[in-house]
């Protein structure tokens, strides 16, 4: 049941088509798991706190360093040397009083992540690099949890949602590919546009809206100003979905 | 045959500042050597040492990923080809 204020507080989006109080229902009683406290999880949990996804857990090892503050918009100058789930917290509550929010700071590995991402119907990828997406796309589909993908570099991004046991996964994409870790170029409105995707997919799969980012990968060229998708098929031998791991 | 290749815009400054390039070649891997011989700087962008294309790149024709064996599909006249780099930046 919504709460007067709620109902005010979300009325622009409970006048949508189809979307209505059930949405707003389903919204609060919805857990989402963003893995990353960024460039990427800083849009990603601001459009997901004030659209009144009622509990959000965020996990980032990091610290708020001077030279994210080009991109990761959770975070302000006082918040540098602070833990970025503290930082976050503290703004997503202020964001949104009403919705529970629960930061982690722990670095994620395939030890906790059953752990990390147990009871979420969701899971939003705003890492940094690939192993550790690989362990959330595995995850994902293992506990047959969504999973919402995202990657910025430079003025380019990229996303993509997986549906286990449906849809092609992270994996059947880039198989196993890894790339040298090094520091990449980014400029902040990129990651914006990426995480905006994501949390949108986020809204939709919890509402039952409109059609999902799946088998499909969508690729933002800032630069030229084009999105290009790209059909993507689940791979029969991928290590992550394919048959073999079916059981 | 004449295909269109799209590059990201990263690395439009090794092409002319181009990244959309008319090629020519009946197979990916064709079209691969057109595309260096008429900008060479892409090649040691696109390949590895050894003359494959690193692992870090994808191909897709007409938007469909041409993974396995990229280099040896067949392409032909009006198909769009897009090399697109494997990103983790978050």
């Amino acid at each position: 049941m919504l709460s007067r204020e709620e109902l005010e507080r979300y009325d622009r989006q409970i006048m949508l088509y189809g979307f209505g109080e059930e949405g707003q229902e389903k919204l609060k009683k919805a857990r989402v798991f963003i893995a990353g406290a960024g460039g990427l999880g800083s849009p990603i949990s601001i459009y997901l706190a004030v659209a009144g996804v009622g509990n959000i857990r965020i996990v980032d090892h990091d610290k708020v360093e001077l030279s994210n503050l080009n991109r990761q918009i959770l975070h302000w100058q006082e918040n540098i040397q602070k833990k970025k789930t503290d930082s976050a917290v503290v703004k997503l509550r202020k964001l949104n009083p009403d919705i529970n929010v629960e930061g982690i700071a722990e670095t994620i590995t395939e030890e906790n992540i059953a752990r990390l991402a147990a009871d979420a119907d969701i899971i939003v990828d705003a890492m940094d690099n690939l192993p550790t997406r690989y362990i959330l796309n595995k995850a994902a589909i293992d506990k047959n949890i969504p999973f919402v993908h995202g990657a910025v570099n430079g003025f380019e991004g990229r996303a993509m949602t997986v549906i286990p046991g449906k849809s092609a996964c992270l994996n059947c994409v880039y198989h196993g590919v890894t790339v040298p870790q090094e520091k990449f170029p980014v400029i902040g409105v990129t990651p914006a546009v990426i995480g905006c995707i994501q949390a949108t997919e986020v809204i939709k799969y919890i509402t039952g809206m409109g059609n999902l980012l799946t088998d499909r990968l969508i690729n933002y060229d800032a630069l030229s100003m084009t999105f290009m998708e790209f059909t993507v098929k689940r791979d029969p031998d991928c290590e992550h979905c394919g048959k073999k791991q079916n059981r | 045959m004449s295909i269109e290749l799209q590059i990201s815009s990263v690395f439009a400054r090794y092409a002319g500042n181009k990244t959309n390039i008319t090629v020519n070649g009946n197979t990916v891997g064709k079209c691969f050597e057109d595309l260096f011989s008429q900008f060479p700087d892409l090649k040691k962008i696109f390949l590895d040492k050894d003359g494959n294309l690193m692992r870090a790149y994808d191909i897709y024709i007409n938007g469909a990923s041409a993974y396995p064996k990229e280099m040896t599909k067949p392409v032909k006249d009006g198909d769009k080809l897009h090399i697109v780099p494997v990103i983790y930046g978050g």
